[in-house]
């Protein structure tokens, strides 16, 4: 298990290049437009996985994983927790860049606003990835791309339809309704969907052909 | 006879392509080459030996148990076209193979790394000889019981193949060891293999030892007139040549006891082959 999730940080390494470059332009993009982008960290490790999947599909890893030691279960294991290590990393990494930013822009540091923030990101981000990993395990990284794209255009064009016919005033009197429980609501979600997301690609792994 | 791998009755059904109760069998300590035209089943039945392939109908038992993902400790794997992100390098491997086998050997491996002059670099700069080189070092470097080989010196140079043989060479010394070598380069086999399976079509056509093949087997070559004379059953396969016919026979000191014919020739596995899936 150790072995494949070193492999899963050690791709990640070789990408580091790419990396810093994010990190500089999302640097720039915050001091320019004077605002807080602490969200877009989080979002930048969907990137940085895709493409780890990306190289294992060019040289057909999932294969010759098979072949190792518990192959098959070591293989979403790893991935699922690097993802997850690789979001809290950019998170906790974004936090002194946020107030960096905000230094720079000479605003006040609002750490409640940051961390408010960052939690919607984390959240958003292991949510878009619970629903990508099993796509991408059943249908292979070219496919799922389109059909993740399709999904959110989809989700898109649905949520810019219901805009236009419902009156969504009600939201907030349910989150200031539920304002207590709010947080820990989200994370028992977030945890559940992660988790459910996991089961399925194990799933749909131990039944793959190549 | 202690196996270290057995194929029994493998079959898997696609929509243009079968494997057709596929079995045999590879004793302790002995090569086993694998081999067949592109498109015969190497790969398919590799991939099923390896469960890359789960669903089949049949049954292999590896170190004499059934076929499960534990047993992968002792395996060591070349796939025709598998193996690490090329964005790795070779000392990654090394990292990530150390927590992946119990018995990984990194001296055993950095030792390979310098002999055959691989670098420190990304795969992706390697050459195809190169990254070859790579897969099998690392297939051999956790001390594997069997070596299962999908065309493993496909891309090599005539030089790069014979560093490779001699590699497996040393590694058979070890009379636990045994080796599934699938190919068709067939001249590879020849100086190496004990044993020669034989599959076309998804169906196994021959396995046997290869001093059997290569010492009873021959090729007859006679005119017309005197194929006529030769009964059926005493040749696998005929191929009409441009004013001969060959004929391909099972055991040469019986057909030339039989029939009075001067040109007998020895066999090799590339003739074999061609006799197997040209003629009729």
């Amino acid at each position: 298990m150790l072995g494949f999730i070193k492999k899963e940080l050690l791709m990640i390494k070789g990408n580091f290049k790419s990396i810093w470059l994010i990190l500089i332009i999302y640097l720039l993009i915050g001091i320019f437009n004077k605002m807080d982008v602490s969200f877009i960290l989080p979002f930048i490790c969907t990137v940085i996985m895709i493409s780890t999947f990306s190289y294992d599909n060019l040289n057909s890893w999932d294969a010759y994983a098979f072949t190792l030691p518990n192959g098959r279960k070591n293989l979403v294991k790893s991935k699922y927790l690097v993802t997850i290590l690789t979001i809290l990393f950019f998170s906790i990494l974004s936090i002194p860049l946020s107030i960096l930013i905000t230094h720079l822009n000479n605003l006040p540091v609002n750490y409640l606003e940051i961390l408010v923030t960052l939690f919607g990101a984390i959240f958003g981000t292991l949510f878009i990835i619970s629903i990508m990993y099993p796509i991408i395990y059943k249908l292979g990284i070219e496919k799922a791309r389109i059909t993740i794209f399709v999904i959110i255009f989809g989700i898109a064009i649905v949520g810019a339809i219901l805009i236009q016919f419902v009156n969504f005033e009600f939201i907030p009197n349910i989150i200031s309704t539920l304002s207590n429980y709010l947080i820990p609501i989200l994370i028992i979600i977030l945890i559940l969907s992660v988790l459910i997301s996991y089961f399925i690609s194990l799933k749909i792994v131990s039944k793959k052909e190549y | 006879m202690e196996y270290i791998l057995e194929v029994n009755n493998v079959s898997k059904k696609y929509d243009t392509f079968a494997l057709k109760d596929v079995s045999f069998k590879l004793p302790k300590g002995m090569i086993m080459g694998f081999i067949g035209e592109n498109g015969a089943g190497k790969t398919t039945t590799i991939k099923i030996i390896l469960d890359i392939i789960k669903t089949y109908e049949g049954n292999i038992k590896i170190f004499g148990q059934d076929k499960n993902t534990e047993l992968n400790k002792d395996i060591g794997v070349v796939l025709d076209d598998a193996f690490f992100p090329e964005i790795l390098t070779p000392k990654d491997i090394d990292i990530i193979m150390q927590d992946i086998y119990e018995n990984w050997d990194s001296k055993l491996y950095n030792d390979y790394l310098n002999k055959f002059n691989l670098q420190n670099k990304p795969i992706k700069t390697f050459s195809k000889g190169m990254r070859k080189k790579l897969e099998i070092i690392t297939a051999l470097s956790h001390h594997p019981k069997l070596l299962i080989l999908d065309e493993p010196t496909s891309g090599l140079d005539p030089v790069g193949r014979s560093e490779i043989i001699d590699i497996f060479q040393d590694f058979i010394q070890n009379e636990d060891c045994s080796i599934l070598f699938s190919t068709h380069i067939t001249t590879d086999l020849e100086h190496i293999a004990d044993y020669i399976t034989f599959i076309n079509n998804g169906e196994i056509v021959l396995s046997k030892t290869s001093d059997e093949i290569l010492n009873n087997f021959g090729i007859v070559k006679c005119s017309e007139k005197e194929f006529k004379k030769v009964d059926k059953k005493d040749y696998l396969k005929y191929r009409l040549n441009a004013c001969d016919y060959e004929l391909l026979v099972e055991n040469k000191k019986d057909f030339k006891k039989k029939y009075d014919f001067k040109i007998i020739d020895k066999i090799t596995l590339d003739e074999l082959m061609v006799m197997m899936i040209k003629g009729e």
